[in-house]
């Protein structure tokens, strides 16, 4: 039985683990009928109630080879995918510094909780008019809605992971002379990046929407603006080809996070609830 | 000096965090008054320059803005009514019927996980404007929160406890009544609290690109206009509802927290 942990985001396998465990344990063959289901519901519900320009399954097999080779749909999906990488890289850099810097010096946390808590929970699409006016309608306000986007959440994670370090390791450092530097990256960074990592695994989540509304409302070249604007001319098959990918790029990065937590903080995986 | 600062007492505690507030403030008024009124507004602001404190106070008074307000509470409202009232029966119906969650959990995670923004063009194509597609964008981003945590809870829901039941030939109702919600629900509590930030973020993303109107039409008009105080105002009503419906949410939440029991 573990201690219960007061409010701390514990890093945890997201819903692409657990959905590789239910895959494996449970029956493969409801699962596959479900879906089957889902789809001929569907198809028939279009192909009767609805009008047709309407996304079907059937329509969209035929269209998926055709639009994941158009080099539009590549040039838009790299667009979309560069500036996320981007945001991120930027937010996560930042953010651990200030995180880890809140985690560890009391005066930081003191002074700046209040304000990193309000704007993460500040919803990012109403900051976004704010950015298009001090960005401008190009590139730079995706990005700056992107880093927003992320940067709240890896900050408050990285906070919540130097928290985490253990005193005991401090105590033995300091009672070793260790270098400051050596107790900064080697004790508080490594214990904390766990952390992390369940921090950058939510702010990839935002950011992907994040970048999503950005082109919708600045009309940037990109998925989003892809989406919208097949939706716009009726090529709705075309369109859901967009969200698809912007699904997978959800699922793939859930399942990079997913390997890079088993692959080097094993004993950070949580036990999955028992069915 | 570096030793009081870094003391634990109550008093230093809430010196520092008022000192934080303050400092914000004065920095904001500085920003504020030192740029163009087009591109950043003050705090309190004063001749030339609005601030966005005084915006957000005189908003009370403006019979325009109350309505525009009237209208996202009922935007939102409809909305999230309507996402729990489903997400919560389903979820708990899918604590019943186990092979009907199993077939399904799978394609519930991966909504779950798909960003709702990317749905909204294809509402506006297909449904046009008006007010029940705004209502369906928010259903959107609400339901899948709460359907995703009470199937949670739903897991939970120990299957000797609905054998017991069974050999005692419980009534379908005081099953319900007696172990399902109360296994699902403080599950389902979490889920309605992580709905409720998303369901504000689709409200006004349904009141950008859909019909524009409420909360989210201020902002839009704000923001063509230049006006940066309301623009400001806007955010800080937003954030603040959000803040307290969220703090209601988790109240709520902690109050049925002893259900889960002491495996949570």
């Amino acid at each position: 039985m573990t201690q219960p942990v007061a409010n701390t985001a514990v890093p945890q396998p997201g819903p692409l683990y657990r959905l590789q465990q239910k895959f494996a344990s449970t029956s493969v063959a409801a699962k596959i009928v479900a879906g089957l289901l889902i789809l001929v519901a569907w198809e028939l519900g279009v192909t009767f109630f609805a009008p047709k320009f309407v996304a079907r399954p059937t329509n969209i097999i035929a269209v998926f080879p055709d639009v994941i080779t158009e080099p539009e749909f590549i040039e838009a999906t790299l667009s979309t995918l560069f500036a996320v990488l981007q945001g991120l890289l930027i937010a996560l850099v930042s953010g651990t510094i200030i995180g880890i810097a809140m985690g560890r010096v009391k005066v930081f946390d003191r002074l700046l909780n209040v304000y990193i808590n309000g704007f993460y929970t500040m919803p990012m699409i109403a900051v976004l008019p704010l950015l298009t006016i001090w960005f401008g309608y190009e590139d730079s306000a995706r990005l700056a809605t992107i880093v927003f986007a992320a940067f709240f959440s890896i900050a408050i994670n990285a906070r919540d992971g130097a928290r985490s370090v253990p005193p005991e390791y401090l105590e033995v450092a300091r009672a070793y002379r260790a270098r400051q530097r050596d107790v900064w990256f080697d004790i508080t960074f490594m214990s904390s990046l766990p952390y992390l990592v369940a921090g950058f695994r939510l702010a990839a989540g935002r950011a992907l929407v994040g970048a999503v509304i950005a082109e919708f409302f600045v009309s940037l070249p990109g998925l989003g603006m892809y989406i919208l604007s097949h939706t716009r001319s009726f090529a709705h098959n075309e369109a859901v080809v967009g969200v698809l990918m912007l699904a997978a790029f959800g699922l793939l990065f859930e399942a990079t996070m997913n390997g890079v937590m088993r692959r080097f903080f094993p004993w950070y995986r949580r036990e999955d609830r028992k069915d | 000096m570096l030793n009081l600062i870094n003391s634990d007492k109550r008093w230093v505690r809430w010196a520092t965090f008022a000192a934080g507030l303050l400092l914000g403030l004065v920095i904001w008024e500085i920003v504020g008054w030192s740029f163009n009124p087009a591109f950043m507004a003050p705090f309190i602001g004063g001749d030339g320059h609005p601030g966005a404190g005084t915006r957000l106070v005189a908003f009370f008074g403006d019979e325009e803005f109350i309505d525009s307000f009237a209208s996202s509470a009922r935007l939102f409202a409809t909305g999230f009514a309507i996402a729990v009232v489903t997400a919560i029966p389903f979820g708990i119906l899918l604590a019943r019927l186990t092979w009907l969650r199993i077939s399904l959990e799978s394609y519930i995670l991966v909504l779950y996980v798909t960003p709702m923004v990317a749905l909204i063009p294809f509402i506006l194509s297909i449904m046009g404007f008006g007010f029940w597609p705004k209502v369906l964008v928010v259903v959107l981003f609400a339901f899948f929160p709460i359907l995703y945590n009470t199937l949670e809870g739903a897991r939970s829901v120990k299957p000797e406890l609905l054998e017991v039941a069974r050999s005692f030939r419980t009534s379908e109702l005081a099953i319900w009544r007696d172990v399902l919600i109360p296994y699902t629900l403080p599950f389902a509590l979490t889920g309605v609290r992580q709905a409720l930030g998303r369901a504000l973020v689709g409200m006004i993303a349904a009141e950008f690109f859909l019909s524009t109107s409420g909360l989210g039409e201020e902002l839009m008009v704000a923001s063509r206009n230049f006006n940066m105080a309301s623009v400001l105002a806007t955010i800080i009503l937003v954030t603040v509802i959000g803040v307290i419906l969220m703090r209601l949410a988790q109240s709520l939440e902690q109050r049925f927290a002893a259900w889960r029991g002491i495996e949570q």
